[in-house]
């Protein structure tokens, strides 16, 4: 009796796990609707303009003078600051855990003496590793505005500008569909190709990111290179325009890696508790057919004593 | 006559607003308006909000209003990467003849407040006028086709 008791408990408390698991999942579901439209909508623009920035960086490194000071690289690497974006709340399968070790491998990659910058409170895992933190920033669950992470542009641009960094990557999750996620590691600046490096245009399908072949192919194609040398015109002038463009643009490139981890962020969530629910589904009709064995166990023992007391009476 | 066209793309953080070959494109630059042709040099220009025009393939004129942005011109390309825009057709007049009025009045009032707050009206000014000229611009293309027709 006391068996049977105990395993209805537990049903009962698997089920209402299973409730708040469900409503969860329904909860990031909407919420993954929404967050995977706003970052399909940006995606061409941000795809266009990293484009642009990238070429001009191309076109940079071809002149003894470079066109602005984010697109030359520098000689000296002292230091590094990587802007983290993580989630503000678990429960989201290992979507935290697969960015910040992203992050931490490419640390270890290049040791160099590395900040980070966060945003989104799961980051914060990262001080119990020795790791300076150089600001934490607050984020939003579902980001709407553009303006919420200009805080975070202007300081990392101006960190930039007075050398306190000397190379700023941001570590955010690209989504590639509502089934799979990628944490990846860009680098923001200096805005300059690397032979080894994927240039990680935002969320390219499922090319991931985009290589420097790519990007010569598309070269070859726009700015006939065949024969002569091209070169662009800048109105009014080349330094007014790029002042303009490329801050711009690297707030952009910014805002939709942040879209990216939203959306990201919403579905891993949802997948997870997706798996619970389920989990959850498995063990309650689990844990049936024990109450049920037990309950039978306990009637047939309960017949036995009492055809073996009838039993006693008749000899 | 066969044209020579251009791959013409507008693009705004929202939307690609329009996607298309086209004859020529007149765009509002930081250095004054200028109209660009296939084989048109390389260029990347800063854009003020204003109207932009362009003649397709058909020889149909599309107007549409921007708020500012770059446009990047590469060899049988034209990127603009706005900061809003919309079509003429999408536009409502009603509706932005009341926003303007709107930033008009805060305008007014805005004398005491800070530069950041003010240079934002400013803009928000400056994007309802360029949206009304394309509105009207676009009305006046289309009674000029009627009167054509007839």
């Amino acid at each position: 009796m006391a068996k049977t008791k105990e395993i209805s408990r537990r049903i009962k408390s698997v089920s209402s796990t299973k409730k708040i698991t469900r409503a969860m999942e329904m909860v990031s579901a909407a919420k993954m609707r929404k967050t995977i439209e706003a970052v399909l909508k940006t995606r061409t623009y941000a795809n266009l303009s990293w484009e642009t920035v990238l070429r001009l960086a191309e076109l940079s490194t071809k002149r003894s003078e470079p066109l602005h000071p984010f697109l030359k690289a520098r000689k000296k690497i002292n230091k590094v600051a990587i802007i983290l974006i993580t989630a503000n709340r678990g429960l989201c399968g290992g979507y935290n855990t697969a960015v910040i070790s992203k992050a931490k491998e490419s640390i270890a990659k290049h040791p160099l003496p590395t900040d980070f910058i966060l945003a989104g409170k799961k980051g914060l895992s990262v001080y119990n590793q020795d790791f300076t933190v150089a600001a934490e920033f607050e984020k939003s669950e579902v980001l709407t505005d553009a303006r919420e992470i200009y805080p975070i542009v202007k300081m990392v641009l101006s960190d930039y500008a007075r050398k306190k960094y000397d190379k700023i990557l941001v570590a955010y999750t690209d989504f590639i569909n509502p089934a799979k996620q990628v944490p990846r590691v860009k680098q923001l600046l200096p805005i300059a190709l690397t032979s080894d490096q994927y240039l990680g245009i935002v969320g390219h399908e499922s090319g991931l990111a985009t290589s420097r072949e790519f990007l010569a192919e598309k070269a070859k194609k726009h700015l006939c290179l065949d024969g002569y040398n091209f070169e662009y015109t800048f109105e009014p002038s080349p330094k007014e325009v790029l002042n303009k463009l490329v801050p711009r643009l690297l707030e952009v490139q910014l805002y939709q890696a942040f879209l990216e981890a939203n959306a990201s962020e919403q579905s891993a969530r949802m997948s997870a508790m997706h798996q619970a629910t389920d989990a959850a589904s498995d063990m309650v009709s689990e844990l049936t057919l024990f109450y049920n064995k037990a309950r039978q166990a306990s009637i047939t023992g309960e017949i036995a004593e009492i055809s073996a007391g009838a039993n006693a009476l008749t000899e | 006559m066969a044209n020579k066209t251009i791959q013409f793309e507008i693009v705004t953080p929202e939307r690609v607003v329009l996607r298309q070959e086209i004859l020529q494109a007149t765009v509002p630059t930081a250095s004054g308006e200028i109209t660009i042709l296939p084989d048109h040099i390389p260029l990347v220009s800063i854009l003020e909000p204003g109207v932009i025009e362009v003649k397709r393939a058909d020889n149909v004129m599309e107007i549409m209003a921007v708020s500012g942005g770059f446009i990047e011109v590469m060899c049988g390309k034209i990127v603009i990467l706005a900061d809003t825009a919309e079509r003429a057709e999408e536009l409502d007049e009603a509706r932005i003849k009341e926003a303007k009025r709107k930033a008009e009045e805060l305008k007014k009032t805005a004398k005491n407040k800070d530069d950041v707050e003010f240079t934002d009206i400013a803009v928000r000014l400056e994007k309802e006028l360029a949206r009304l000229h394309a509105v009207n611009r676009w009305r006046k293309l289309k009674s000029d086709g009627l009167n054509k027709n007839k």
